[in-house]
């Protein structure tokens, strides 16, 4: 049992010696252990476990042959844990013993995974990891790799990040938000999901923080180590992996020459596209290496920490793709499909993360840690899509047959944390804490590629081929690089005084954040003449800028994409923490949050919004009860307020081609303000076993949607993200439960949620009168990446005996809105997906252990559909729109990602 | 120590707290920028912006008759939203490399048919023989200034006898902001204002790049111009988008990159009409040979969503025939058509009389008859299918008064300007009096001699732009 919490401590070493010889076992799930056919005579007994002091060693005798002796042992934490300042506590230890305890004594709503269960989880990244935790979905990239978290229903800019309770900035090229996939989740010691936020925790998270917390020193020498290699059933010698080497241009002919200088087709490099090479089976590859000690008689500890991935995936998809503007005949806003695009994806990520903590202490009342963290994620995808139908429409004649688009892109992420933290305790009653961050976090997307080839084939009346014609022939290379730097400093003051002989704490602190953004962005559009047919070779096609002049820098029409952003935001807190009444913890306060941006863009003096700055000033109060029904079950209730503040890109008035419609900024946003109110009860039966049943409700103020306005001239319109002037609400209702018997566990939660917002859309019909017109209607939705149906249940094994562990994990994800569309009733809805994964680990030796991991066992698809029977689609459109499967909708898009193989080899010393 | 520590960092703590600027405030300031105001125009020295620190000259005022007017490069001559510029009867305005006109108020050209007004860029050498130069080498595809644009607040352009040329330089960021228009654009003209006037009468129209006049919405007449070497490589000559009301008539369009005449519905804004065009009277020789992508029309086009009608319409040797477009489908229940006449020097045109993969439906007012023989067209033939127009190549030689046909010597793309032909009709041609006279035009715009239309011709009794009584186009 943990000393502290009474927690079982599953795994712990039981070592029985008699007349010399030992005999260990390991301790059960429920905390049980036993020796049989113990001999009588004396005997010894302790306990190990990692993380904690060796147990004193109980002796005595066993007489009789039939006597059961039962011998409860208490360990305790061995590190020289000081206090728990931060109030999500700072336990550091990895078992989910441990961290059921943090939830259970936290005084806020949060959902944690332990690092023992982050390491039997089939997922190698966080975001993926992510996906387990009650009320969480993830959002995933082309290649299938989860990436953006949504929280109980609230999507990505609703979240923040944290890394040991720090908040890191994002290497996204226009939100806050972090891409979670960057993080390997082997570097964790535990993952924290926030859901309700305390004064003293950043207010800008509606949805839920995510806090990494990575590996701290231990108290003694810990060495771990693991190699595991693996492969995607995806790729064959049918369907290669694309693999490429990345442009040696690192830098833009702008960015090299200046501005004013006019490229040629000589100054690009083609690297990218003609160096693609197929693999038949690429080898997936991991590695991790963890070490970590103490030194000066304890008083420093070290760990380092590295990991590497190497990871080959992809999906094939197809794809239907929508013109900007559906067709009032036969139906209003019938879909119009321009494309159908079969394409493939062939995704490369290398990850390397390394990160290290060194803990000082100075004395028994000052410590000191300076941690960091160092991310590097570099992607390399490759895109090859074929439209062999040829829709027929407007640009294109029924004899279309050839449209050939390849892009090879490389996108490198960088995030650097370096953060120095203190611990002072100032007296009996008084601690002071600080934290003095550097953070760095870049993105590169160095000379990304794409050439598009769209050709005719004449056919004769009986159909065979007479002639091809070039229509187009297009070679894009384009660079866009942000980089975001933090200078932080946090300070907290608590206060531990006892008030009518009740403890009480009061807390007040503050941060100041200093944040530069920097961004720049240019795309070279080379056109090939459309006098050269394309036979597989880029050296034949004369490319050229067509007028010459649109290879100079400035005359970039992305000007405004450039810009440099400051950000100086401080806040400021108090909070108070005392029992009420015996059993009723009440934690409230208040925060105050200054937000102080500026930008500039290179755009010219001509251009209203070039800069611009913005302020605003936040009361964000809250108050969390929590209230001891008995020593193992809790209820707790809270309200917090908290904000969301617009990305980056978002307020800069940015422009950038979207998929059917270009974005525009919108300098004129608000950000974006919730009340928020959560109830909860827990009950912890013992051991891992855990009962969560918990309802929220959120009424969310200025909510930013993206809407279709006209940009100048009437026809042409963009995506502009705007404050809805309705308010949004989201509620919902979550379970979890964990109940293990034995050796078997089972471990289930789900999600309900509803969120509804009312905004304008586009209904393009045909009046009697009028003719055609396009009018404004009211259409009320969930909120964007909200599924109202949210589960995963897992079937655990855990046999200390046989040294086995295994999982097997499900996830259900129901429909969920994926992408808004500007017209009535034409919303993308991702239909409900499931995912099956396994994992297991068995230990071969002593501290050697084979591991394995198989995800998307049932090779589950991603399906996109358009909520329009496809029935009544005219009958050209009937012909492409490919196999349908539920009338009452229409299948634009269906991503297939096969099954995913990792198994390897775990060392622990 | 800590009986001083303590007090300090409560005192620091508490002052930054205190010391938050207003609890819950905001505040927001965004750079707008305002042109500055215009002063009356003068000849004196060049239009500059040189000195100013941005790319805006903005003007106002009268251009005087016999003038010549220079704008320096890289400059944005501006029409303020409450201004006014007319350009007297016999004015020259010199485009500098570069430059762009953008009447967010009032523009008029009043030229006359004695003293047209030029819009152009000095020192340019035209070679107009039929090869005389690729479309690489030639000048009037060369985009040499950006072009002329009627923004969202610009009530009323007008171009009346008066040359345009040399435009069609893609915009960038500085131009497009100010007229709020595309920075991609590459068109010599571009009108967007739905409830805006773009008058063109009697005006010629030389060279561009892309769409030489994009119509992104609007009232509009276009009467009676004449249109040479329009769009490099691809490009819409009169391209109408989504809110678009008006007729296009008596035009003469000579080697479009694409269509002459083009109108759809798409992109229309909430609270603008449905496009509308009614086209009558207009000869398209050449067109469609630049568009290098097949099956994009080579002379009349309609599609998504939009209705109207075309009648007498002459279509020499386009790369493609008049097409309506069935998906996404224009709106057929409102689109009428007929008696519009094709000649095909070869048999490749002829297949294309009636575009294979369209849903134009054969008129029995068309030339040829649709029952000219069993091949043209077959009693099986469906709306788009492939039929064999062998029957029909070199079939009723329209007798143009200098323009003979078949053409000799040159391939059909490189007839791409007017110089000395002349497409009047010879009183034996048979599209004398096969004109349909019943139809009305669609007249959205003011009636005036200066401030509107001057003269809506009525549809004419022979096909094409010219009339033998003298009446259409002019030039």
């Amino acid at each position: 049992m943990d000393h502290k919490t009474g927690e079982a401590l599953t795994g712990a070493t039981v070592t029985l010696t008699q007349n010399g010889v030992n005999r260990a076992v390991a301790v059960n799930l429920n905390g049980s252990y036993s020796f049989k056919n113990v001999r009588t005579g004396a005997y010894q007994i302790h306990v190990n476990y990692i993380g904690y002091s060796p147990s004193q060693i109980y002796t005595g005798t066993i007489t009789g042959a039939d006597e059961i002796k039962i011998i409860n042992v208490d360990l305790s934490d061995a590190s020289q844990q000081m206090v728990e300042v931060q109030v999500k506590g700072e336990g550091n230890k990895e078992s989910d013993r441990s961290v059921r305890g943090i939830e259970k004594n936290a005084p806020m709503v949060l959902n944690i995974l332990s690092a023992n269960t982050i390491q039997l989880l089939p997922d190698v990244t966080v975001a993926n990891a992510l996906q387990r935790v009650s009320g969480v979905t993830i959002q995933r990239s082309a290649s299938g790799e989860g990436r953006y978290a949504i929280i109980r229903g609230m999507d990505q800019r609703y979240n923040s990040t944290l890394v040991n309770g720090i908040k890191i900035p994002s290497p996204d090229p226009q939100y806050r938000f972090v891409p979670m996939d960057i993080f390997p989740s082997e570097m964790l010691e535990r993952l924290e999901v926030i859901k309700a936020l305390t004064p003293s925790m950043e207010g800008d998270a509606i949805g839920g923080v995510m806090n990494l917390v990575m590996k701290s020193a231990p108290n003694h020498f810990v060495l771990s180590a693991n190699v595991s290699g693996g492969f995607s059933t995806l790729f064959s010698k049918s369907r290669p992996f694309v693999d490429f080497t990345g442009s040696p241009n690192s830098k833009s002919p702008a960015a090299i020459n200046g501005n004013s200088y006019q490229a040629t087709y000589a100054d690009f490099n083609n690297k990218a596209l003609t160096s693609d090479k197929n693999m038949s089976t690429p080898f997936s590859s991991t590695a991790g290496l963890t070490i970590g000690d103490r030194f000066l008689n304890n008083k420093l500890g070290v760990i380092v920490s590295a990991s590497y991935q190497n990871i080959y995936r992809g999906s094939d998809s197809k794809q239907l793709t929508p013109n900007a503007q559906p067709s009032a005949i036969p139906l209003p806003n019938s879909p119009q499909f321009s494309d159908a695009y079969d394409r493939t994806y062939s995704t490369q990520t290398q990850r390397v993360g390394i990160h290290n903590k060194i803990d000082y202490v100075i004395n028994d009342k000052n410590k000191l840690s300076l941690y960091n963290l160092y991310i590097h994620q570099s992607e390399f995808e490759s895109r090859y899509t074929a439209d062999t139908l040829g829709l027929g429409l407007n640009s294109t004649g029924l004899s279309k047959q050839i449209t050939l688009s390849n892009r090879s892109t490389l996108t490198q992420q960088n995030i650097y944390n370096s953060t120095l933290h203190g611990d002072h305790i100032l007296g009996n009653e008084w601690r002071f804490n600080w934290d003095g961050v550097y953070s760095v976090s870049t993105r590169h997307m160095p000379d990304r590629t794409e050439f598009s080839y769209d050709a005719n084939k004449t056919l004769n009346n009986s159909g065979a081929v007479t002639a091809e014609v070039d229509n187009n022939t297009a070679l894009t290379h384009h660079w866009e690089n942000n980089r975001d730097r933090d200078i932080s400093g946090y300070a907290n003051l608590i206060y531990t005084p006892k008030i009518a002989g009740k403890d009480v704490e009061f807390s007040t602190g503050g941060l100041y954040r200093h944040k530069i953004r920097d961004a720049d962005y240019i795309t070279y559009s080379l056109s090939g003449g459309k006098s050269t047919l394309f036979n597989n070779n880029f050296n034949d096609i004369p490319f050229a800028f067509n007028p010459v002049t649109d290879g100079i820098g400035s005359n970039n029409t992305d000007l405004q994409n450039n810009y440099h952003v400051t950000e100086n935001d401080n806040s400021e807190y108090f909070q108070v923490k005392f029992d009420l009444f015996p059993k009723l913890q009440v934690l409230g306060g208040v925060r105050v949050e200054n937000t102080d941006m500026s930008y500039a863009t290179q755009s010219p003096e001509t251009v209203t919004e070039r800069s611009g700055t913005i302020k605003y000033t936040d009361v964000l109060p809250s108050v969390h009860l929590k209230y001891e029904l008995t020593n193992n079950q809790t209820i707790r209730a809270s309200y917090f307020a908290a904000i969301s503040r617009p990305g980056f890109g978002e307020m800069v008035p940015y422009k950038i081609s979207g998929e059917y419609y270009d974005q525009v900024g919108n300098p004129y946003l608000k950000h974006i303000t919730a009340d928020n109110y959560d109830l909860r009860y827990e009950f912890y039966p013992g051991g891992a076993d855990q009962l969560l049943v918990g309802t929220f409700y959120k009424k969310i103020y200025n909510p930013i949607e993206y809407f279709v306005v006209r940009d100048g001239g009437p026809s042409s319109q963009v995506i502009k993200p705007q404050n809805d002037p309705g308010n949004a609400t989201n509620y919902g209702f979550e379970a979890l439960a964990t109940k293990f018997f034995g050796i078997i566990g089972f471990s289930v939660n789900y999600t309900y949620t509803h969120s509804r917002i009312t905004t304008n859309k586009l209904l393009y019909s045909n009046d009697a009168t009028l003719g055609l017109q396009q009018t404004n209607v009211n259409e009320t939705r969930p909120l964007q990446g909200q599924a109202d149906h949210v589960g995963n249940a897992s079937v655990l094994f855990k046999s200390a005996k046989l040294g086995l562990d295994m999982q097997l994990a499900f996830v259900y994800t129901g429909e969920r809105l994926a992408q808004v569309s500007p017209y009535y009733n034409l919303d993308f809805y991702q239909h409900a997906y499931n995912q099956l994964d396994f994992s297991f680990e068995k230990t071969i030796v002593k501290r050697l252990s084979f591991y394995g991991k198989i995800n998307n066992i049932t090779n589950a698809a991603s399906k996109i559909y358009l909520k329009f029977p496809h029935g009544s689609l005219d009958a050209k459109q009937q012909e492409f729109i490919g196999k349908q499967d539920i009338a009452a909708q229409t299948l634009v898009q269906s991503d297939y990602y096969k099954t995913l193989f990792l198994g390897g080899f775990r060392y622990k010393f | 120590m800590k009986k001083y520590i303590i007090p300090v960092i409560s005192f620091l703590l508490a002052a930054s707290i205190s010391g938050c600027q207003k609890w819950k405030g905001e505040h927001t300031d965004i750079y707008t920028y305002t042109p500055p105001a215009a002063s009356p125009v003068s000849d004196k020295a060049p239009l500059s912006c040189s000195t100013s620190g941005s790319t805006v000259i903005s003007v106002k005022g009268t251009m005087l008759s016999g003038k010549t007017y220079t704008v320096e490069a890289g400059c944005d001559l501006v029409i303020n939203a409450t201004d006014t510029l007319l350009m007297q009867p016999g004015v020259t305005l010199n485009m500098g490399l570069g430059s762009s006109l953008i009447a967010l108020g009032t523009l008029v050209s009043n030229g006359s048919k004695d003293a047209p007004n030029w819009i152009t860029v000095a020192g340019v050498t035209k070679n107009d023989a039929p090869g005389g130069l690729t479309a690489a080498a030639d000048p009037a595809y060369a985009g040499k200034w950006k072009g002329i644009i009627g923004g969202p607040t610009c009530n009323l352009l007008v171009l009346r006898w008066t040359h345009v040329e040399f435009g069609g330089l893609t915009e960038g960021k500085a131009t497009s902001t100010i007229a709020g228009s595309g920075t991609g654009n590459q068109y010599s003209i571009l009108f967007a204002n739905y409830k805006g006037n773009f008058i063109m009468e009697d005006s010629w129209l030389y060279g561009g790049v892309d769409d030489p006049i994009r119509i992104s919405a609007g009232k509009i007449a276009i009467f009676r111009n004449t249109f040479e070497k329009n769009g490099v490589s691809g490009g819409d000559c009169l391209n109408a988008k989504g809110g678009t009301v008006g007729t296009m008539a008596y035009n003469m369009f000579m080697g479009t990159a694409t269509n002459g005449q083009k109108a759809s519905n798409k992109g229309q804004a909430t609270g603008a009409p449905q496009t509308n065009i009614v086209m009558y009277n207009n000869t398209f020789v050449s067109g469609g040979y630049r568009q290098v992508q097949s099956g994009r029309g080579g002379c009349i086009n309609f599609e998504e969503g939009a209705a109207g009608a075309y009648f007498n319409n002459v279509a020499i040797n386009c790369r493609f025939g008049y097409r309506v477009v069935g998906s996404p489908i224009a709106d057929v229940a409102h689109l009428t058509y007929g008696n519009n006449y094709q000649w095909a020097d070869s048999l490749s045109v002829a297949n294309q009389f009636y575009p294979t993969g369209y849903i134009t439906q054969p008129q029995v007012t068309d030339i040829p008859s649709i029952t000219t023989s069993a091949k043209y067209l077959p009693s099986t033939y469906t709306l788009g299918s492939i039929y064999d127009g062998s029957d029909v190549v070199q079939k009723n030689n329209p007798m143009f008064l200098n323009f003979p046909l078949p053409t000799t010597g040159h391939p059909l793309y490189q007839y791409s300007a007017i110089g000395s032909f002349n497409f009047r009709l010879l009183a034996n041609s048979p599209l004398v009096g096969k004109g349909n006279t019943s139809i009305q035009p669609l007249i959205t715009v003011p009636i005036d001699k200066i401030y509107g239309l001057s003269e809506a011709t009525a549809p004419g009794t022979d096909l094409g732009a010219y009339q033998l009584n003298g009446s259409g186009n002019k030039h």
